[in-house]
């Protein structure tokens, strides 16, 4: 994958790319001869939202921030899960059908991986400074609202 | 008076990709004073509820209110909805 920025930690890779994210061979950026699972997960846009008809999302991104709470995600998850993770979202105009982010996790026994990736998309959506622009079939657009980072 | 530069993100970007601020003081509350100012003056002021619940950055750190700003650029970050 043609990341545009991205961070590593002794266990975990995390990055940012434009356009849609690949969904072949992730299996590689976390294989391990120790482990005996690995878990996949990927977000895809989908073709409709809150009754309205979809053809593409276009994602905001700040790249700094961004980077930064996925490393931090990557490395909190890692501190409580024995695995290997890898963690890539998009920035850009990404179709239905397409994945927009991409996660994958091995681990020694698979409940580590599952856990590892399910609490790696929740706390993509709620910590991490990205926003999507929904497109319609007739280019009509709109933000999405989401989770406030605010906390004072 | 500071002169602030502001960076828009997410649903801010809909008033343009950033705007600059005359701010008495270099506080981030003083700033999203102006930033509220500057949305109604834009006639946008349905962006305030959004604003309300939206955070600042200066470089690759959040800001809180109390705080103060050391360069000249911010960030206004709306809710944020990855994945």
């Amino acid at each position: 994958m043609k990341l545009f920025t991205e961070n590593r930690g002794e266990k975990w890779c995390c990055g940012l790319l434009d356009g849609p994210c690949q969904t072949s061979e992730l299996d590689a950026y976390v294989a391990d001869p120790a482990h005996g699972a690995i878990a996949q997960f990927f977000g895809v846009v989908r073709n409709h939202n809150e009754g309205l008809e979809a053809s593409a999302v276009d994602y905001d991104v700040h790249p700094e921030l961004a980077l930064k709470a996925m490393s931090e995600i990557c490395s909190d998850i890692c501190s409580v899960y024995p695995v290997r993770l890898l963690l890539i979202h998009s920035r850009g105009l990404v179709h239905v059908g397409e994945a927009s982010v991409v996660i994958a996790a091995s681990s020694a026994h698979r409940k580590d991986a599952l856990g590892a990736v399910s609490d790696a998309i929740d706390q993509l959506k709620v910590r991490v400074p990205i926003w999507k622009k929904e497109i319609g079939p007739a280019d009509e657009q709109r933000w999405l609202d989401g989770h406030s980072l605010r906390k004072d | 008076m500071n002169q602030i530069h502001v960076h828009c993100l997410g649903v801010f970007r809909e008033i343009g990709d950033g705007f600059d601020v005359e701010v008495p003081s270099r506080s981030v509350a003083a700033i999203r004073g102006a930033v509220s100012d500057h949305l109604m003056h834009m006639g946008r002021s349905d962006l305030n509820d959004v604003l309300k619940r939206s955070v600042f950055a200066e470089g690759d750190e959040l800001i809180k209110d109390y705080m103060v700003v050391e360069g000249s650029a911010v960030s206004v970050l709306p809710p944020v909805a990855g994945g």
